[in-house]
């Protein structure tokens, strides 16, 4: 498959997943009218839409105060505003998005904000000080990308989506128990349908948001190695990360998904499995291999 | 459109009333109509797609440009500040104004890569001639010069990545098989490369 190809068929899985999550508020909503009437549940849809938009207007500074980033001046650190630029001009971005720095010795790095205006590359001071220049330009094409390949909007969106359904989940639920009213002259199948309904929409939603965002890391892998021409610079940065196990210390589940590692480690052992179901990002060694393939390399093979 | 909710009550009518040779013209009228506007709609799609790379390769060459620009402002410093020091060394003067004069007149992408790589070696024996003056290499100015130099040149072979990138899209698509047949005819030419200089990496093909 080529570039193009992964591209386009991504685009049609984003298409699927924003249909995928109507569904799952129709269900969701339909679910709540069981217990609420039409009337509550067009009432419910509302204000989930009201939070969702200013969550979506405030998300890049939002994102910015839950990781503790800070805006970093050109003069401070003129050499990585040079990578930074000419990644963009590589990958034909309009403009340079600003840099925000996290202090964190952990080596990460993400991208942030919901429109063009509001879009900023984050790296930790970690990631700064361990990386090779060549290295750290892979870095930086790899959430350049992100940016270009309009990644950064969808996870947002996909942020803020499973942020509405949990939120409305949760009101459904406290409304559902608080006002018995009307809930027991109802079909009792109908009801288990609602509640199971009710509990599985956000869960489900979540896993959606994280299917999402582990095929979009392989992509910008491969955008960030056709950007710079260079896949072995992202599979060197890639394993330079694997061989640091420290985690980012302000980032949770709900930033998890945008940064270029996993964040918080991941689970070993009888938890593997579910804990997989949850990872944000597919494992490090699968996306060299997938680099050293396209690249037709080899990576020296790790010390046991 | 509009022809097919004209047309679909008279089909009906004609499914009930009318002998079987009218219901077979009059599908096979639909039919020819449905194609047609498929044909267009496509035409209307290929059409705008290619319009859009089209734009995107201009786009591409605006940020050669820009940077090529800038580093032809910076040449004249650049031998200033080298004959401050070694004026003598009047041969290798000449042929960096010459390279950058026929950079400047370039017109074409393929004139402009021919040019670059010219100036490309020009600059190289420039900097020769700067290593043998310890004096000249310490100097903040020529450092100055120098660093920024070397950062247009970085921009300049990032612009040419994206700048190719587009040209293979763009061509791609006007010489594949349906925009072919009519590409040509609306004025849809193909475009050059920016050629690489011999030290930049072979372009390699990701694909998975």
């Amino acid at each position: 498959m080529t570039l193009q190809q992964q591209i386009r068929s991504n685009r049609m899985r984003t298409a699927f997943v924003v249909v995928a999550f109507a569904v799952l508020i129709a269900v969701f909503a339909a679910a709540s009218a069981v217990f609420m009437g039409r009337a509550g549940a067009i009432g419910l849809l509302a204000f989930g839409l009201a939070y969702g938009l200013f969550a979506w207007w405030n998300a890049g500074r939002m994102i910015g105060t839950l990781t503790h980033a800070h805006p970093l001046a050109k003069s401070d650190d003129p050499e990585l505003y040079r990578l930074v630029e000419n990644v963009s001009i590589a990958a034909g971005l309009p403009a340079t998005p600003p840099i925000y720095l996290v202090d964190d010795p952990a080596p990460n790095a993400f991208a942030a904000g919901s429109r063009p205006s509001t879009v900023y590359v984050g790296v930790t001071t970690g990631l700064r000080k361990l990386m090779p220049p060549r290295e750290l330009e892979a870095v930086l094409a790899h959430e350049i990308a992100h940016i270009r390949n309009r990644d950064v909007r969808l996870m947002t969106l996909a942020a803020v989506l499973v942020g509405v359904i949990a939120m409305i989940s949760d009101f459904a639920f406290r409304m559902a128990f608080f006002s018995g009213r009307g809930s027991r002259d109802r079909n009792p199948v109908q009801l288990i349908a609602a509640v199971v309904a009710l509990v599985l929409a956000p869960i489900a939603a979540m896993m959606l948001h994280m299917a999402l965002s582990r095929r979009r890391e392989f992509l910008a892998d491969a955008s960030a190695a056709a950007i710079l021409n260079d896949p072995e610079a992202m599979a060197l940065a890639l394993r330079r990360l694997q061989l640091d196990t420290s985690e980012v210390a302000y980032a949770d589940r709900a930033t998890a998904h945008l940064f270029i590692e996993s964040p918080t480690r991941s689970v070993k052992g009888p938890g593997a499995f579910l804990s997989g179901l949850f990872q944000t990002h597919p494992p490090l060694e699968d996306r060299i291999a997938a680099l050293e393939e396209a690249g037709g390399f080899r990576l020296e093979a790790l010390p046991a | 459109m509009n022809r097919f909710k004209h047309a679909d009550p008279t089909l009906r009518g004609s499914g009930r009333f009318a002998p079987r040779a009218t219901i077979g013209l009059m599908t096979w009228i639909l039919i020819a109509v449905g194609i047609v506007l498929v044909l267009l709609v496509l035409a209307v799609v290929l059409f705008n797609r290619m319009v859009r790379l089209r734009n995107e390769v201009d786009t591409g060459w605006s940020n050669i440009d820009v940077q090529l620009k800038r580093r032809n402002d910076l040449i004249p410093n650049l031998v200033e500040a080298v004959k401050g020091y070694a004026a003598h060394e009047r041969g290798v003067f000449e042929e960096v104004t010459n390279a950058r004069a026929a950079m400047a007149q370039a017109s074409t992408p393929g004139q402009a890569g021919a040019a670059d790589s010219l100036l490309g070696m020009a600059l190289g024996k420039l900097f020769a001639v700067a290593e043998a003056y310890p004096d000249l290499k310490a100097s903040t100015n020529f450092l100055q010069l120098q660093s920024d130099l070397t950062d247009t040149e970085d921009k300049i072979a990032a612009a040419r990545r994206y700048y190719n990138a587009t040209v293979l899209g763009y061509n791609n698509a006007i010489q594949t098989f349906p925009a072919l047949l009519f590409a040509g005819a609306s004025g849809f030419r193909a475009r050059e490369f920016f050629a690489a200089d011999q030290g930049d990496r072979a372009p390699v093909a990701v694909s998975f």
